[in-house]
């Protein structure tokens, strides 16, 4: 009974590819949870339903799945093992919806619902988003339980099904049944790690605010040549407008959607932090994004803002016409310290300024509405040293602590509404292609987080090492 | 019979409904000329539609096979009565753009006329089947008052008008004598405004391309690479605002034409553009600053981005677009260097740092690609036509130096070597090119009038002279 027996038989199953950890993510992927198609919201239910609370129920835990409070948005399941309340608890996360799948424009005709192998490539919608990270985390807490008796810890752990539809009503379910869902600290996987070739924790994440721009000047379209010259165009008014918020290389040019200055703690810690992306991930360029900082600083310390999708008149069949209206889904992601979530209000007071105020500011599609609020856990926090301690002795060397993520996630749940410290070990890499045609995950990669997943749980219930508070 | 007889027995005609019921047979046929799959519709209509009404009237047709392959077939009617008299040359197109069905208001088939008070909805009511089959039918009422036409008469019909006319010069220019003429008076566009009758003697070319920025294969996404990797939709904002400002005026000077001259200021002066009830407003900040609206469409050029694209506006991801595209149209008058346009945004593109945006030629859908032409104001045949209009409305015709739209025109003057006289019966809120076209009934009971009494004149022996 000891820590390598542990991983091991965490590995034995990661390695058996016809029976354990590749049989178990090709089911889940196989169930379509495209949280940003309102047909898909049964298939949400099936997932919990069907895959995860037969497994929770199998390693001893309760389940319990909560829907949305919002009508049509996606439930969520908190599986809870409680082995001694003189025991801390850790709680756990992982969501079980995907992106659409984008069918149809995979490479090789490649299914999104079918797992398919290439090399060390997995591929599939949801391997690396988290699918495949909730199924390892999974699998280390059964080999734990299985090799020491018990966890040794209690543990609570939550698989969310609208995550990437902005979680609406997640926190909002988690408020009114905090009871359910208090904890001490936070260990969960998400996302990709920085660096190919070494892991790292991540203690926060950007926020993200998506919001519309929009300018319809008339109810249609009229004769470019007849009309051209007297009709003002909105296509161009709305690009002019965009031009004035962020600049031809990238940088925001809007004052209340810039950060404060990078702190000193967080410059030192992303010193440290090489951003590979590994074979396949897309070319940095290096003259895009605020100037004079790094790219780890650009990612992980300042806001971007995105035109994620721009349409006016009928791209598909153009026609000769003058078109009447033009939309620009818009986004900014954000770092602790930008009020993001007002991004909205101070777009409009720019344009205003600016005499674009015949441009409106709209929420974003119910599809694709995107809203996270920034967070970070302090690098100080001592759950954060025990965490990157844990890491250690499964890596055997130095593992990278990013202050915050690229991207965005429930984070503020935890930090606002459970207030605890929470730390995300993140088992994929960049080249990921997580929110595009040719998602998948690399296998060195995820045998690796097996390890590291498992030898942090069998820490967190040693009697000796475990972290106390 | 006179003149006024057969004025009035084309108005009677018009009013008892033979001018709509045989539109709508015409409006029914889809010829769709961007839409590959309706070759077929764009023969059917010469065949079930053009010929038996120009065989009707004593007219030999004959029909050009497109050279483009793709492209429609292109009608030559012709009536031949007496070699002394002079020889007019007519035109119509048969195609239509798209239908866009289910974006019409009140649920309106587009191929189904539906008329509502004044307006007679449908496609290609204005664009362009109205207009000719009102010029045909005005033909039929002198034939039927006089016995005779009194004039030689040609008459084209082509069906790829809206693509861009390809192959239609091919045409021409293989059976010039076929097509030969004294002058070409025709009917497409819209009047300056309804009440206004109009005569417009050349057109604005225009010419599509695509700006395109496309820096990699896929998304990714927007939290890992916001910041790291260049946003094309940005790039190509950024550089569409370098070529038109935020107000419409054109930044680059190789796009624009030479100053307006002061005899198309001046026959410029008095027209003032009416869009009729319901019509758009006109923006009077956009375009040129310091023009009139009749000077920035008919004496000057304008940049349109027609469509942009980047991302998947239907359904948007959290992720940084890897490409974006802007299908853009110069429209242009004579006088502008046409082949000029593409090498110099090249240049302009290069010089402000946008060398990643590259000038792609337009999707063959809407690959238009016009010059712009011109007749003189003062040329015998335009004062001719002008006054035979005024004989008939007794106001005066207003003559524009260009229509705001682009034809075929070059055809006409340049390989044909005509006085191209254009008389338009449609007026400019018609949604030609949009969902909603549509023509008001009076204006084409008016234009009845006009092109009867136009084709009848051109029949009275000491009219017009023939061309040396």
């Amino acid at each position: 009974m000891t820590r390598e027996a542990a991983i091991d038989k965490a590995l034995d199953y990661y390695d058996d590819e016809d029976k354990g950890y590749y049989k178990d993510l090709a089911d889940r992927v196989a169930v379509p949870t495209e949280s940003q198609n309102p047909d898909r919201l049964s298939e949400s239910y099936r997932y919990l339903h069907d895959f995860m609370t037969p497994a929770f129920d199998a390693m001893g835990y309760n389940c319990t799945v909560y829907d949305n409070p919002f009508d049509g948005f996606g439930p969520v399941l908190l599986a809870t093992r409680i082995e001694d309340d003189d025991l801390p608890t850790l709680l756990g996360y992982g969501h079980g919806d995907v992106i659409r799948g984008q069918d149809g424009r995979w490479e090789n005709d490649r299914d999104p619902w079918v797992l398919d192998f290439d090399g060390d490539r997995v591929y599939g919608r949801g391997t690396a988003d988290n699918k495949g990270q909730h199924t390892v985390h999974m699998a280390a807490v059964r080999s734990v339980i299985e090799t020491r008796g018990a966890l040794g810890f209690n543990h609570k752990f939550i698989i969310e099904m609208g995550e990437e539809n902005g979680s609406k009503g997640f926190k909002e379910l988690v408020a009114a049944e905090k009871e359910d869902f208090a904890a001490d600290v936070y260990f969960a996987s998400d996302g990709p790690r920085v660096d190919m070739a070494r892991p790292n924790l991540t203690l926060g994440c950007r926020g993200t605010r998506n919001f519309d721009l929009v300018l319809n000047l008339r109810s249609g379209g009229h004769h470019s040549g007849n009309w051209g010259g007297l009709l003002a165009n909105p296509g161009v008014i709305l690009n002019h407008a965009i031009a004035t918020i962020v600049d031809a290389r990238g940088k925001i040019l809007v004052d209340g959607l810039r950060p404060p200055p990078i702190s000193n703690s967080v410059r030192n810690a992303l010193k440290d932090v090489v951003r590979e992306g590994g074979d396949g991930a897309p070319d940095i360029d290096h003259d895009w994004g605020e100037p004079g900082l790094t790219p780890p600083e650009k990612v992980y310390a300042w806001n971007s803002f995105e035109v994620l999708a721009f349409t006016t008149g009928n791209p598909e069949n153009p026609v000769n016409a003058v078109p009447p209206s033009a939309r620009a889904n818009c986004q900014l992601r954000y770092v602790v310290g930008t009020d993001g979530d007002r991004a909205p209000e101070i777009i409009a007071e720019h344009l205003k300024a600016n005499g674009f105020d015949m441009i409106s500011v709209e929420e974003p599609p119910a599809g694709n509405a995107g809203r996270f609020a920034a967070a970070r856990t302090d690098p100080e926090h001592p759950w954060a040293g025990w965490m990157r301690a844990a890491a250690e002795r499964t890596y055997g060397d130095r593992v990278a602590v990013l202050p915050n993520s690229g991207g965005s996630i429930c984070n503020d749940v935890f930090q606002d509404v459970l207030g605890i410290p929470f730390v995300w070990m993140p088992l994929s890499y960049t080249g990921c292609n997580q929110h595009a045609p040719n998602e998948h995950i690399l296998k060195p990669l995820t045998r690796e987080g097996m390890r590291m997943v498992s030898g942090a749980y069998w820490d967190m219930g040693d009697a000796d090492l475990g972290y106390r508070l | 019979m006179s003149r006024e007889s057969a004025i009035d027995a084309a108005l009677e005609w018009f009013d008892e409904r033979g001018f709509l019921e045989t539109l709508a047979e015409r409006v029914a046929v889809p010829t769709e000329s961007q839409n590959p799959e309706r070759l077929p519709e764009l023969a059917r209509y010469l065949d079930e539609q053009m010929i038996p009404a120009f065989e009707a009237m004593g007219f030999e047709t004959h029909v050009y096979p497109n050279p483009v392959a793709g492209g429609g077939p292109v009608l030559l009617a012709i009536r031949h009565e007496d070699d002394t008299r002079p020889t007019v040359l007519g035109y119509g197109h048969g195609d239509v753009i798209r239908g866009q069905e289910g974006r019409w208001a009140e649920g309106r088939d587009p191929w189904t006329l539906d008329r509502a008070g004044d307006k007679v909805y449908g496609r290609g009511t204005a664009d362009n089947k109205a207009q000719h089959t009102l010029n045909m039918s005005a033909l039929a009422q002198v034939l039927a008052a006089r016995g005779s036409l009194g004039f030689n008469c040609k008459f084209m019909i082509e069906t790829g008008e809206e693509n861009g006319s390809a192959g239609l010069d091919k045409i021409i220019e293989g059976n010039l004598d076929a097509f030969a003429a004294d002058a070409f008076i025709a009917s497409d566009g819209p009047r300056v405004a309804p009440d206004r009758p109009t005569v417009f003697l050349g057109a604005r070319g225009a010419k599509n391309f695509d700006l395109v920025v496309d820096l990699r294969d896929g998304g990714h996404h927007s939290g890992n690479w916001g910041g790291l990797l260049a946003n094309p939709g940005i790039i190509l904002g950024h550089a569409l605002a370098s070529i038109i400002g935020p107000t419409g005026q054109i930044l680059v000077n190789e796009l624009k034409p030479p100053p307006i001259s002061n005899a198309i200021r001046e026959a410029l002066k008095d027209i003032v553009i009416d869009a009729g009830p319901d019509g758009p407003t006109i923006d009077v900040n956009w375009g040129e600053p310091g023009m009139t609206p009749a000077e920035k469409v008919y004496g000057w050029n304008s940049f349109e981005v027609l469509a942009f694209e980047t991302g998947n506006p239907a359904n948007p991801v959290n992720a940084v677009p890897p490409r974006a595209r802007a299908h853009c149209q110069m429209r242009f008058v004579a006088g502008s260097d046409r082949d000029g346009f593409v090498p110099a945004l090249r240049k302009h593109l290069d010089d402000h740092g946008f060398e990643n945006v590259r000038i792609d030629p337009p999707p063959p859908g809407n690959a238009i690609n016009f010059s712009a032409t011109r007749t003189e104001p003062d040329h015998p045949w335009a004062l001719w036509v002008a006054d035979a209009i005024s004989r008939t409305t007794g106001k005066p015709t207003a003559v524009l130096p260009s229509l705001g739209g682009s034809i075929c025109n070059e055809l006409f003057t340049d390989t044909l070597g005509l006085p191209s006289i254009w008389i338009p019966h449609s007026y400019a809120a018609c949604s030609q090119h949009a969902p909603d076209e549509h023509i008001l009934l009076s204006e084409f009971r008016d234009a009845m009038a006009i092109m009867t009494g136009l084709y009848w004149d051109l029949g009275e022996a000491d009219l017009p002279m023939k061309a040396a």
